[in-house]
């Protein structure tokens, strides 16, 4: 199935932010980084500067006087080292805080030019370090050259970014929750006026409304109106249809009665005509059947929508209550089995139609009994069984053939089953004829189970 | 027996109208449902037949008023469209019995028959008061299983007496339902028939003379 549009501009929304949101996390944890760089740098110029001030140069002779600049000189394995060389790598100082450690200083024997800063990155000892040298020419001494070497441990440094780093992710996730949360919130409320126009056309669908809802905002505004146009003209067209059908029905089959009344009255005809009588009552009764069949076919519609629960036991009731009526002379014994909560969704014209037919056939051919019941299981089946002669092999092949001819269907071979048929395939359904518990005919109506059931 | 036929088409009308006609029916008929509403009102009938396609009342609504007024005659509803939702409607609105256009005549004499046979509270076409048995299907009367040759008016007198049986007919009731409106209700035509009725059917005394108020058919067919 394919994702609604409410996780589509979620997964979209969301997956952008993140994308974005991320690729400033990384922006902002390379700046700070590197400005925590230039800061250790900068740090370390002003150790060597300090230093360069408290060289004591005595005669030719290089010391560093007793005032050490920087304490974490002096300390022993501070993670502040310092050294002062000469170009070949002799060495004029160390600071008593690298007497300990095991490292070469990078800067000693370095070749710089006089006046140049090397700062660098390096692993020393196995810990990664900072490391800033110095090159300078020593005026009073011979215009000696030499190289001011700073190293420092990057630990506290690596400390403060992880820190930063650590609060900015939290930072951002935190961002990327509460806009994915707020977007989620926009998004369902933008949405709302599409999820209930999905829930008016349900109930369009099911006949419980007859037409949307005016307040729509003005991108679906259209829509609905011509939604509603489409529903209201369709229904109006399928009034005017039916109405059309039963016009022609009635003046088509008014006459054919007359007509075929007509023929019937001659009595004793002359020979010559009888042929002729014979032909033209032929004629009259294909007409007659094709009339009907046709227009019973062309009078039921189908469902264009799902249409509305109809509850069979009240309909079969009603059709029962009718049938008695006008079948009170056969005395027939009718047993009916059918929940009230089975029913049936459709026009509840075409039900009264198809299962019309199914229970006048069975008054009409039944001798005593005729039974009535549902059966629900994957198809909402209603069966109708009578103790009847049943139906002939022949007449079964005929009837549910698909697409006969309506010139081809014969007086008394089921014209009434024959529009059940087609009616309950317009349902997407089925009919089965077979044998009654008793001999007689069962039919089972079979209508496909919805998903709104 | 007297037919009310209320059917707006002219050339249908006049083809029920013989029909029933020369079934032994006395018909009065309507082409519209005001005209039928009239006639329901006004006359006593056998058996009433109304189309449901009617101009000015709609043929369930003609019946529906017409039962709304206690008019108990069996109806019988013609319906081209052939709907079931026709059909129901109208025999829920008081028809007894429906009959789709276009129909055969002998279906439709069929369904009269056995309507107002059922009115009558017979269920098989052959109704018998003891010794005496006629046949609405055949128009046969048999007493102890002899034919009776009888003339259609004489049929008609006994007819009308077997439907009714122990209920005091008057001579009007049966001038009514055997005779045109125009008929000449001071003639003694009907004692002429009964008197000849009497004589056929004899040795049985079915048909007694209630003194001042007309004819009454023993229900044993006897006395």
């Amino acid at each position: 199935m394919k994702a609604g549009i409410q996780t589509r501009l979620l997964l979209l929304t969301s997956g952008v932010l993140a994308l974005f949101l991320s690729l400033a996390g990384f922006v902002l944890d390379r700046s700070f980084q590197a400005s925590v760089k230039a800061g250790a740098e900068e740090q370390l110029r002003l150790v060597v500067f300090s230093l360069m001030g408290s060289i004591i140069d005595e005669g030719g002779d290089i010391r560093i006087g007793l005032e050490v600049p920087e304490p974490r000189l002096v300390q022993p394995q501070s993670g502040l080292y310092a050294g002062v060389f000469g170009v070949l790598g002799e060495t004029y100082w160390r600071s008593p805080s690298s007497i300990a450690v095991e490292f070469e200083f990078p800067g000693a024997g370095a070749s710089l030019q006089p006046g140049d800063f090397r700062f660098s990155e390096v692993m020393l000892g196995g810990v990664p370090r900072y490391s800033l040298s110095y090159s300078v020419i020593w005026e009073s001494v011979e215009d000696l050259q030499l190289v001011f070497n700073m190293v420092a441990d990057q630990a506290p440094y690596l400390k403060t970014m992880n820190s930063f780093r650590r609060s900015l992710y939290v930072g951002l996730a935190a961002v990327i929750a509460l806009f994915a949360l707020v977007q989620a919130l926009a998004v369902r409320w933008g949405l709302r006026p599409l999820r209930t126009m999905a829930e008016e056309v349900a109930q369009l669908e099911s006949g419980q409304r007859d037409q949307l809802s005016a307040a729509y905002p003005i991108e679906l505004k259209g829509l609905a109106r011509n939604l509603d146009r489409f529903v209201s003209h369709e229904k109006r067209s399928r009034t005017r249809y039916r109405k059309a059908m039963e016009d022609l029905a009635h003046s088509l089959k008014t006459p054919l009665a007359v007509l075929r009344n007509g023929l019937r009255g001659r009595a004793q005809p002359a020979p010559a005509d009888l042929a002729q009588l014979v032909l033209l009552r032929e004629q009259v009764d294909r007409m007659e059947t094709t009339v009907s069949y046709q227009l019973s076919r062309a009078s039921v519609t189908g469902p264009v929508i799902v249409g509305k629960p109809v509850a069979v036991a009240a309909l079969v009731d009603r059709l029962l209550r009718a049938l008695g009526t006008a079948y009170q002379d056969k005395q027939i014994r009718v047993e009916t089995d059918i929940p009230d909560t089975f029913y049936l969704r459709g026009d509840e014209r075409d039900l009264l139609e198809m299962i019309g037919n199914l229970l006048e056939n069975a008054f009409k051919y039944t001798s005593q009994r005729v039974l009535v019941r549902a059966v629900e299981d994957n198809m909402r089946v209603l069966v109708v069984e009578d103790d009847g002669p049943g139906i002939e092999l022949a007449v079964r092949e005929k009837v549910l053939r698909r697409g006969t001819r309506a010139d081809q269907v014969q007086p008394g071979q089921g014209i009434g089953l024959s529009v059940v048929v087609e009616l309950i395939r317009l349902y997407q359904g089925d009919l089965t004829i077979g044998e009654s518990r008793w001999g007689g005919a069962r039919i089972a109506l079979q209508f496909p189970q919805l998903s709104g059931d | 027996m007297r037919v009310l036929i209320v059917e707006d088409e002219a050339p249908l009308r006049e083809q029920l109208e013989a029909e029933m006609k020369s079934a032994g029916y006395v018909v009065d008929s309507a082409a519209d449902g005001e005209e039928g509403l009239y006639f329901g009102r006004e006359f006593d009938y056998d058996v009433v037949i109304i189309d449901l396609g009617l101009p000015k009342i709609d043929g369930i609504d003609l019946i529906g008023r017409l039962r709304g007024e206690d008019r108990a005659f069996p109806v019988l509803v013609l319906t081209a469209r052939g709907h079931w939702e026709d059909k129901v409607l109208g025999l829920e609105a008081g028809a007894d019995d429906y009959l789709t256009k276009p129909f055969q005549m002998e279906e439709l004499q069929a369904r009269i028959n056995a309507l107002v046979r059922r009115a009558a509270g017979y269920a098989a076409p052959l109704i018998k008061q003891g010794d005496l048995s006629l046949d609405t299907a055949t128009k046969e009367v048999r007493v102890a299983d002899q034919a009776v040759d009888l003339t259609a008016y004489e049929y008609k007198v006994l007819e009308y007496l077997m439907l009714n049986p122990g209920r005091v007919v008057s001579k009007t009731e049966l001038t009514d339902h055997l005779y045109d409106q125009d008929f000449d209700r001071d003639s003694n035509v009907i004692e002429v028939f009964v008197g000849r009725l009497r004589k056929k059917l004899s040795p049985l005394k079915a048909i007694r003379t209630v003194r001042g108020q007309g004819y009454r058919l023993s229900r044993e067919g006897t006395d």
